[in-house]
């Protein structure tokens, strides 16, 4: 690309950004001394206070996804994007932690497939694994490509040294320290992130005359759409039909298929999170982990969300576009819909904010705070990495039986070795975008029955491995069929839907997306139970510690109450519910 | 809040904050009054203002860690309740790695 940059960086900038390098670097190097076991390496330790898992828990997911996607969200659907956090996350955490985590970390599993294998079998396991080793490698390689377009566009840097340069320190750190490095260093990217978007929400607010001047600009732009004068900034009211709000999905498909199903099924069953908390030093800091990282992500809404409204309502008014660029076509003129209006490229409402606001030196700061959202969600996915692949592939399909030093030695291979194929996976989705399109469809049709089996397998002793295992791959399937036979309005067949013949149109992209994780999840639901039924269950004996029914409830009552997970959790749960009346 | 590592994770956490918060606060010292260059921020010094922000937040971190010094150690499982009896079940099911 040969298009001026956007900004040019100055030298306070450029010392903001290597202080942030040194920082990152010396935490590893100050860890280096104590990876002397696999667990160590792996887990570290499994010796962390729940309050620096807690923060590490949510900054392994403050990736770009989360940054630069939630911003994006704020400008397209306002402050229903909320829902991601107020229906979704909050609750899903709670649960895993008051209910999920006594069989995570109680029942010694290393990793969430090794659970699978503990409560069914290796092939569970293996299924589990496997999908699970290629996600993390392909979302990290998606997540560098749009940081080296994005860094290429905003400060002209070369987009082969921004991803060499920041999967090399991120591979440093790893190696060095671990994932007592990744998590030391994801507490730290979460005060950077903090800190560096903080100062861009109030600017942002005072320009544009505070939630009151938000308001009125983005009914405007309602207005301006077809959608009533509220849509963007109330975040139920205009639920009860999808033509009504800017999302496009009524009420039920939103709680049920985000709340629900998605939701769930990320926070409970995804390693890169849950890994977070089984490095805890004890049980009760193990469930108390999701419940302390609850607290600041019901806040990040005004963190992320914000700026991307804010772009949406700044700038020249009239266009209803603000800050947001429209995104341009092959040969530099502006892509329009169907209805001959530009097509937005949200992913810069947040990047443009920064750009608008920041003068250099804070500056500075804010693009050292996007770096770190992308080097976080990387080392979230290579310590994620290596850990499935060493514990619940090479372990148990290649190498059995060596010693400890052995997979120590093998777990930091497969840190270089992830970094490597990541890389790979960047350039992979530069050269063909739909590929990479096709290859998170894919995902999503794998992770959105996960949380049915998990939630059976915990909850209903009588689920059994073969069970598992084909409900499984028939709501990964069912997804598939739903997503083949729909299509969200406005799209072409192919890559969004309809191959298999359109049955039926979805208002938005989100709508279906929806709605498959709902279909996934029920046929996932009901295969288990059916296939379980019909199989052999295991003894009793054998799920002692896995189930719910055949473990020992953790004991909370010899803690004083108020550092007892259920009342954490009661009162993350009431500050959520006056969230979502606040921004009804 | 010290880990196995027996590194507060303060330390890191805190020095990087208060260096930031000098970088900052020094060059907003250096640039005040340069109209040209706060005009994007609404013609506040923000990087003053917010460098003395991360600073005294980078100090808070290094004092509590230095009071906390020698105190947080390495917790083993065996000197906790709960540790004992997480060890004792994981002995009676054999699930010892």
């Amino acid at each position: 690309m040969a298009a001026a940059p956007v900004v040019q960086l100055t030298p306070v900038d450029y010392a903001v950004m290597a202080t942030y390098f040194i920082a990152v670097l010396g935490v590893g190097w100050g860890l280096r001394r104590v990876m002397r076991t696999s667990t160590d390496f792996f887990l570290s330790g499994r010796s962390l206070s729940p309050w620096i898992t807690g923060l590490a828990f949510i900054s392994a997911n403050l990736g770009a996804q989360e940054v630069i996607g939630m911003g994006a969200s704020g400008a397209k659907y306002g402050i229903a994007t909320s829902h991601f956090y107020w229906v979704g996350a909050i609750p899903a955490m709670v649960f895993v932690g008051l209910f999920m985590m006594p069989f995570y970390y109680g029942s010694r599993a290393r990793s969430v497939p090794e659970y699978l294998r503990l409560r069914f079998d290796e092939k569970t396991r293996t299924l589990n694994a496997a999908s699970f080793a290629v996600m993390t490698i392909f979302s990290s390689g998606v997540s560098m490509y749009a940081m080296g377009k994005l860094m290429n566009l905003l400060l002209g840097w070369s987009f082969d040294l921004s991803i060499v340069v920041s999967a090399c320190i991120v591979l440093a750190y790893v190696l060095l320290g671990g994932l007592t490095s990744a998590i030391y260093n994801e507490v730290l990217q979460f005060f950077l992130i903090v800190f560096g978007f903080a100062p861009l929400v109030g600017l942002g607010l005072v320009a544009v005359g505070g939630w009151q001047g938000l308001s009125t600009r983005l009914s405007e732009v309602a207005t301006m759409r077809g959608l009533p004068p509220d849509a963007y900034t109330h975040a139920w009211t205009n639920l009860d039909s999808a033509a009504h709000n800017p999302v496009g999905v009524e009420w039920f498909g939103l709680v049920a298929g985000l709340g629900f199903v998605l939701s769930f099924g990320y926070w409970c069953t995804d390693f890169l999170v849950v890994q977070r908390a089984m490095a805890a030093d004890s049980m009760t800091a193990a469930r108390r982990t999701p419940l302390i990282a609850a607290v600041p992500k019901m806040l990040f809404p005004f963190l992320v969300i914000l700026p991307g409204m804010i772009a949406l309502a700044l700038g020249s008014g009239g266009s209803g576009q603000g800050l947001v660029p429209a995104k341009l076509a092959a040969d530099g003129t502006p892509l329009l819909d169907a209805a001959g209006r530009a097509v937005l490229d949200y992913d810069l409402a947040t990047p443009m904010m920064l750009v608008h606001l920041f003068p250099s030196g804070l500056l500075g700061l804010g693009v050292t705070a996007l770096l770190a959202s992308f080097m976080s969600g990387m080392a979230g996915n290579v310590t994620a990495f290596n850990t499935v692949w060493t514990y619940d592939i090479y372990q148990s399909h290649i190498r059995r039986g060596a010693s400890d030093a052995h997979y120590l030695w093998m777990g930091r291979i497969a840190t270089v070795g992830g970094v490597f194929l990541a890389l790979g996976a960047a350039y992979v989705a530069g050269a063909f975008n739909n590929i990479m399109d096709l290859l998170q469809l894919v995902f999503a049709f794998v992770n959105a029955p996960l949380f049915a089996t998990f939630a059976l397998g915990m909850f209903w002793r009588r689920s059994t491995g073969h069970g598992a295992f084909w409900g499984l791959l028939a709501g990964t399937l069912a997804a598939a069929v739903h997503h083949g036979l729909t299509l969200p309005a406005g799209t072409h067949v192919g890559v969004k839907g309809g191959y298999l013949g359109v049955v039926h149109t979805y208002p938005s992209e989100l709508a279906q997306t929806f709605w498959t994780a709902i279909v996934a999840w029920v046929t996932c639901f009901l295969v288990t139970i059916l296939v379980s039924l019909a199989t052999a269950p295991r003894p009793a004996e054998e799920l002692r510690g896995l189930v719910y029914s055949l473990t020992d409830r953790p004991a909370d009552e010899s803690l004083p109450w108020l550092r007892r997970p259920s009342t954490l959790a009661a009162l993350v749960l009431v500050l959520t519910l006056a969230l979502n009346l606040v921004f009804f | 809040m010290s880990g196995a590592a027996g590194l507060d994770v303060r330390w890191p956490i805190g020095g990087l904050f208060a260096v930031l918060g000098l970088i900052l606060a020094g060059y907003g010292i250096a640039t005040a009054g340069h109209m040209d260059l706060y005009a994007r921020s609404l013609s506040i010094n923000v990087n003053l203002w917010w460098g003395l922000v991360l600073l005294v937040f980078g100090a808070a971190l290094l004092l509590g860690a230095r009071a906390g010094r020698g105190r947080a150690g390495v917790k083993q499982a065996l000197d906790t309740a709960e540790g004992r009896q997480t060890e004792a079940r994981e002995h009676q099911l054999g699930l010892e790695r």
